[in-house]
């Protein structure tokens, strides 16, 4: 397939294979109303030359090989390209607020917004959002001490070509759901998407943001999230690129008093796709709920690690992640609880079951706790199994067959992840979308 | 259904030893008998459970030879469970369940599927029958359901499906007395001529409410003794060793 010259050696970073640089200077001059980031970028393209990107020497990549990413991003500047390969179309969805993003880009104006919202780009942001956007942009100081995947962090920053940047106003509680719909290209070598969300104090909002793209995608996503005092946000993300694609993933969540997150993370494609999430209880009673899962079938890698971080009093966090591989899927999921000594009174629980479904497959799972305070409730637990032989065995003795019964609890069992989707046509499709992929799972082993 | 000379072993260990029992239409045959006795053991093997190696006899089913047949084909061809322990089960809708359970039979005699206003009839009748609250038609299988609750979602669920033959194992177990006058009546309200029954137990306060016809006494593996319903009361009065020893003299 490839017609690359590359080496085959991720550790040299040597010469050509440093990607970033060629692609500043492809996107350096391309990119307008950068002129107040400018001296940010620079420092952030000479932090990521420095630290490179991460391989599996740091303990938080030892699952994870980015060399077919590198390899990848260096023939899409060589200009190599993939033959078209079927593509996962954005779904539309009635009744939401739908934002198009394609390479990172917003492609049209955006007319009507709801009210209490404001969406814009670099080309409409004026001078007086400076502050707040830098404050975003700045609040990316990884929770654990994550240097090597923050240069990826630091490689969007540099080679951005736009920033979409969501606010709401303070006590605002947008009704309608926004639709954020991330189409990456084969047009940009690496597709930098950049988004900045922004509540204030007692806002409500639901947001969505399905992550599509064309065949053999390279996708490097950056999200800043801030939640204000009292305010709550429902967030969907979804992780739906073609089977060839290619995701790295970094997103921060900050949480002040009494304000709650809620977030569903759901990736059912890419052949390689590696989320960083980052939620911190910054301020007193604040909370986050956190539902993930994962289907890795055929050949993909998917990686997700979650850090939880209570920083102040009395903050709660729940999470519940599941993971099913089947095929030669291999599925990783890391889930770290830290609990700071400020965070007294703090109550903090994740789960995470994974589902084997063929032999061939593979999870790794790893939940880890760093408590610094005595007076707070944690618990934690990690298990990766077959169906249950008891409940298969009950739906069989009320007439199911064996793979109706499998169908039947697998997706039982992915239906739980979804739950907290407060977009119900996205939900009732994603049901639909991950029981087919399933049904030619579960049908094929029995 | 006829069993005959049932002989079954669970890792290695001869656990049925010769069973002979013979249930027709209509009715009701209590099964009693002291712990590890292989009560539950015979309802495993008769609905298909994994994990029982039947090493000798046979077990005949409406002409057919039940040991032959998968589990799913036999709930299709009228044999019902009750689990001792329901399963609890998670994003499956009770609902849903007996829908798919409701047409999967219906699919085996050759009937179209059930429609959604006739089912939605049947199954609230049926949980009125019960004296279950229709929220519980939503909730997964079980979930959360208290001991009582389980069995009796055990017998709604065999309401529903009304099969030809109802194994229940040890549905009166965990029961309060309120609980198992629910139990019995649900049983009782289903006791029809083309019906039978096999209830397995360990006490005698069941039959207080369901009369068997007959009770049958298991010990070491297969039936030492068979009586009316007065037998119940005798081994409620007199306890299992009495029975064993004069079986054994």
């Amino acid at each position: 397939m490839s017609q690359s010259t590359v080496r085959d050696d991720p550790g040299d970073q040597a010469g050509n294979r440093r990607p970033w640089l060629a692609a500043a200077e492809q996107s350096g001059s391309t990119a307008s109303g950068l002129d107040w980031l400018r001296e940010r970028r620079t420092a952030a393209l000479a932090r990521a030359d420095r630290l490179g990107l991460p391989d599996q020497s740091h303990e938080e990549w030892r699952y994870t090989s980015l060399a077919p990413f590198t390899r990848r991003w260096l023939e899409h500047l060589a200009g190599v390209r993939l033959p078209a390969a079927p593509e996962l179309v954005p779904p539309a969805l009635a009744g939401v607020f739908s934002v198009d993003i394609v390479d990172g880009m917003l492609c049209a104006p955006l007319l009507a917004t709801p009210p209490g919202l404001t969406i814009q780009s670099l080309q409409t942001l004026g001078p007086e959002w400076r502050t707040q956007v830098e404050a975003l942009l700045g609040s990316t100081v990884s929770a654990r001490d994550d240097s090597a995947s923050d240069s990826l962090v630091d490689l969007n920053t540099a080679l951005l070509n736009d920033l979409i940047l969501v606010t709401t106003e303070p006590g605002a509680s947008v009704a309608m759901p926004i639709h954020i719909r991330l189409q990456a290209t084969a047009a940009s070598a690496l597709c930098q998407t950049r988004l900045l969300v922004d509540l204030a104090a007692g806002s409500r909002l639901t947001l969505s943001l399905v992550c599509t793209g064309t065949a053999g995608v390279l996708v490097n996503a950056v999200a800043q999230i801030r939640l204000g005092r009292d305010s709550e946000l429902n967030l969907v993300r979804v992780q739906a690129l073609p089977d060839d694609g290619m995701l790295t993933e970094s997103t921060s969540i900050e949480v002040n008093d009494a304000a709650t997150v809620t977030v569903t993370s759901v990736d059912l494609g890419a052949q390689l796709s590696r989320q960083s999430l980052t939620v911190r209880l910054a301020g007193t009673g604040a909370s986050a709920n956190l539902n993930g899962l994962f289907l890795a079938d055929g050949h993909r890698h998917i990686d997700n690690r979650t850090t939880l971080q209570h920083e102040a009093p009395s903050t709660i966090s729940r999470e519940f992640f599941r993971g099913i591989a089947a095929d030669h899927g291999h599925g990783v999921f890391s889930g770290k609880i830290i609990v700071q000594p400020g965070a007294a009174g703090s109550n903090a629980a994740l789960t995470n079951r994974n589902l084997l479904l063929t032999t061939t497959a593979e999870i790794d799972t790893k939940p880890e706790l760093e408590i610094y305070v005595d007076d707070v409730r944690c618990s934690h637990g990690a298990t990766t199994g077959q169906l249950d032989a008891n409940a298969l065995f009950y739906l069989q003795s009320r007439g199911l067959d064996l793979s109706a019964a499998r169908q039947v609890l697998t997706a039982a069992f992915l239906r739980d992840s979804l739950t907290s989707i407060a977009l119900p046509e996205l939900r009732e499709r994603l049901e639909a979308l991950l029981e087919s992929r399933l049904q030619a799972q579960t049908g094929a082993a029995s | 259904m006829a069993v005959s000379g049932l002989r079954v072993e669970v890792g290695g260990k001869e656990i049925l030893t010769g069973l002979d029992l013979v249930v027709r239409p209509g009715e009701v045959h209590a099964i009693m008998g002291p712990n590890g006795s292989g009560k539950s053991t015979l309802a495993h093997v008769l609905s298909g459970r994994d994990g029982y190696v039947v090493t000798g006899g046979s077990v005949s089913y409406q002409c057919r030879d039940l040991l032959a047949m998968a589990p799913e084909e036999r709930a299709r061809a009228g044999l019902f469970l009750g689990f001792q322990y329901p399963v609890e089960i998670p994003g499956v809708s009770n609902v849903y369940l007996l829908r798919s359970a409701l047409n999967a039979r219906r699919a085996a005699r050759g009937v179209s599927e059930i429609d959604a206003a006739g089912f939605l009839r049947l199954v609230k009748a049926k949980a009125r029958l019960m004296q279950m609250d229709e929220s519980f038609l939503q909730r997964g299988v079980n979930e959360g359901f208290s001991g009582g609750e389980k069995k009796r979602n055990e017998i709604f669920q065999m309401a529903v499906l009304e099969p030809v033959l109802a194994i229940l194992d040890e549905t009166d177990s965990g029961l309060d007395i309120d609980a198992l006058k629910v139990v019995a009546n649900g049983v009782n309200s289903l006791r029809d001529p083309a019906r039978a029954f096999v209830l397995v137990t360990h006490y005698q306060r069941l039959l207080d409410y369901i009369r068997p016809d007959f009770v049958h006494v298991l010990a070491g593996g297969r039936i030492i003794r068979t009586g009316d319903h007065t037998l119940a009361l005798e081994l409620e009065a007199d306890g299992y060793e009495q029975i064993l020893a004069a079986a054994s003299s």
